[in-house]
């Protein structure tokens, strides 16, 4: 068995890269498994997907806790432990990282264990495509070669996907040559699947509930989701240049977010922990005074 | 804040206070969001959110929560009715003293287009029938967003979602056209009505000030552009907005114990132009146009802009 799992945002496409790697593998005549997990969250937000793959029919189901191959659509999951990227990987795991730094770079960043491998996807899409988004046949073509697939049957999986998406076929296309391109950029690395790991029983129990009073959760203090920092969920930022700006508030009233402020001089700052990246701000500004930045490793963490 | 005639003229007006922080697991770019934000910063921190399942039940996902006001959870079906518990349980607590009138707080009511058009209607209806003293803000994303983009009642003609997509038999997706929610609401002759876009911040704002001087049901539908559900990416949120008022789609207007203005008239540009931005309607332009379908929305729109100017 070849135990794959993904991790990506939402809309980046980790779970049409399941379905795409799922379906090559289906077409190559193997057994194949998919399915993807989100939480109650919405799009930026970790979203993680699994396929498992064997000749044999499948009988596990449900979260793979020790996989082969890890392959991460953002590299800021990493660090989020809410993603649990590290989970159940070790040095026999193959992973790869859609990160512009090398393997190396990347490794001694992160001290991530198991076999790394990295290609900048966001960067080939952006030029292939012209814009930012999914990257769904692109990692599903990386993951293919991972373990093993032939060209051919990514090609097709990827068009039956993205078909189902409703995508034109002139899109289609596009990505799939895309794809494959990723698809010879990245060597197979033979998986070490091992010796299989023990499964450990597990027991059913009926919960004992607690009464609805003690039970429901509560929250009772006043905002502190400003706590948390979204600046994860960007691939570009929007950056202010001060001079050009006409102090107008079109980009404080139009932010979804309310990531900006005005200051005491009537001019807005963003605050960038909050700021999602969704570009509205860019748009509605009159003055062009708001531009956009490609968001790094670096600049993510300032 | 009490209301006078054209309080908000200039952006310069918005209150920079915030009460609906940032931090929230809604989508980069999220319209409906981006309404409540505005909406909230009029009616303040005084409130009693009551919130149908939908998108925004991630507002508040445990231990978190963006607002500075109190947040109660309820089905889809029976926000209204959580309303009514609500304003009750004020209302004897404020007759009884033991709490003072000063420290009253709003009812507002946060659903989307499933709970609002559709599962919460029949609450809904008890409730304003009852001149129930409460908010409703609906934010429309027209569809059962939060589950995956279903068909809602909201739904526009020609739009696709997951269970209505473009086949062979139904080549523009979206057969039905969207329930007109206004005028049922309207039927039930309630005091306030208003239709808002966040595009349009001032014209928001000012209904939102207005509307305060009214006792009984108000209702609000806030034009909730979607980039996750309809397909477009989150840059264009603004723009998607400001075409659905511009090409008449979603008309700006109140309803004053029943009496209907329309507070921006616009020059109406043609709906192509909105349609044509997001990917739920690409179906319409490629790989084949279907005209017919333009067509239809473009007269639907016709029609109803004849009616409003006579
Ligand atoms: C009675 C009932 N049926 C189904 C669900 C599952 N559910 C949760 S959110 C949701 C979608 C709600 O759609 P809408 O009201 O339009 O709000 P949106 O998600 O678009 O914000 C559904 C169907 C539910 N919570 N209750
Ligand atoms: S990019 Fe979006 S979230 Fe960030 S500041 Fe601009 S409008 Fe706000
Ligand atoms: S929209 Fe542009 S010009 Fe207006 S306040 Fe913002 S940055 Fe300044
Ligand atoms: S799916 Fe649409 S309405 Fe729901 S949170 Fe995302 S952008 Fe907002």
């Amino acid at each position: 068995m070849r135990a794959v799992r993904f991790h990506g945002r939402g809309g980046q496409g980790a779970k049409t890269a399941s379905r795409i790697l799922g379906t090559a593998a289906f077409l190559e005549g193997f057994v194949a498994q998919d399915s993807p997990i989100y939480g109650a969250e919405r799009r930026g937000a970790p979203v993680a997907a699994f396929t498992r793959i064997d000749t044999l029919p499948i009988k596990q189901r449900g979260a793979i806790v020790h996989p082969d191959l890890v392959v991460v659509a953002d590299a800021s999951l990493v660090q989020d432990p809410a993603a649990r990227v590290l989970e159940g990987i070790d040095e026999r795991t193959a992973v790869f990282v859609n990160s512009p730094l090398i393997a190396e770079q990347f490794q001694a960043k992160t001290s991530l264990p198991g076999r790394l491998t990295t290609l900048d996807l966001t960067d080939i899409a952006l030029q292939q495509f012209g814009k930012r988004g999914a990257i769904s046949a692109l990692l599903g073509a990386v993951a293919g070669r991972l373990v093993g697939l032939q060209r051919e049957s990514i090609r097709e999986a990827i068009a039956r996907e993205l078909a189902d998406l409703g995508l034109a076929a002139a899109v289609i296309e596009r990505n799939q040559t895309t794809a494959l391109q990723c698809y010879d950029a990245v060597p197979a690395v033979p998986l070490e699947t091992g010796s299989p790991r023990p499964i450990v029983p597990v027991l059913l129990r009926t919960p004992t509930y607690e009464p609805p009073t003690r039970g429901t959760a509560g929250i009772t203090a006043g905002p502190n989701s400003a706590i948390r920092s979204v600046a994860g969920w960007r691939t570009f930022r929007p950056v202010l240049r001060p001079d050009l700006c006409n102090g107008c508030w079109l980009c404080f009233a139009n932010c979804p977010e309310g990531a900006i402020a005005i200051k005491p001089d009537g001019k807005p700052a963003i605050y960038y922990p909050h700021c999602k990246g969704c570009l509205d701000c860019v748009e509605v500004c009159p003055t062009d005074a708001l531009t956009v930045e490609r968001e790094t490793e670096a600049a993510r963490e300032a | 804040m009490a209301w006078e005639p054209h309080m908000f003229k200039e952006l310069h007006q918005i209150p920079r206070e915030e009460h609906v922080f940032p931090g929230t697991p809604l989508c980069a770019g999220c319209g409906g969001l981006e309404s409540l934000r505005l909406a909230s910063k009029v009616l303040g921190s005084h409130v009693v959110y009551v919130n149908a399942a939908g998108c925004f039940t991630n507002l508040a996902a445990f231990p978190f929560t963006p607002l500075d006001a109190s947040w109660l959870y309820t089905t889809m079906g029976s926000a209204p009715a959580g309303a009514q518990g609500v304003r009750d349980a004020l209302d004897v607590l404020i007759a009884k003293g033991r709490l003072p009138k000063e420290e009253d707080l709003k009812v507002v009511v946060l659903g989307g287009d499933g709970s609002t058009y559709d599962m919460a209607l029949s609450s809904t209806s008890g409730a304003i029938t009852r001149k129930l003293d409460f908010y409703y803000f609906c934010y429309d994303n027209e569809a059962y967003g939060n589950t995956g983009v279903q068909l809602s009642p909201a739904t526009p003609y020609g739009a696709r979602t997951s269970t209505s997509p473009c086949g062979v038999q139904h080549p523009a997706g979206t057969t039905q056209e969207k329930k007109d929610i206004f005028e049922i609401w309207r039927a039930h002759k309630p005091p306030y009505m208003a239709t808002v876009s966040p595009r349009f911040p001032l014209d928001l704002e000012e209904k939102f000030a207005r509307a305060e001087e009214y006792r009984g049901p108000k209702l609000f539908l806030a034009f909730a552009a979607c980039p996750t559900g309809w397909l477009f990416d989150p840059a264009y949120t603004p723009d998607v907005a400001r075409l659905a008022v511009e090409c008449g789609l979603w008309p700006l207007k109140e309803a004053i114990n029943g009496t209907v203005t329309h507070t921006y008239i616009p020059k109406r540009k043609p709906v192509e132009e909105y349609l044509k931005l997001q990917g739920r309607f690409r179906h319409l332009f490629e790989p084949t146009r279907q005209d017919e379908a333009i067509r239809h929305i473009q007269a639907r729109v016709d029609d109803y802009w004849k009616q409003v100017n006579g």
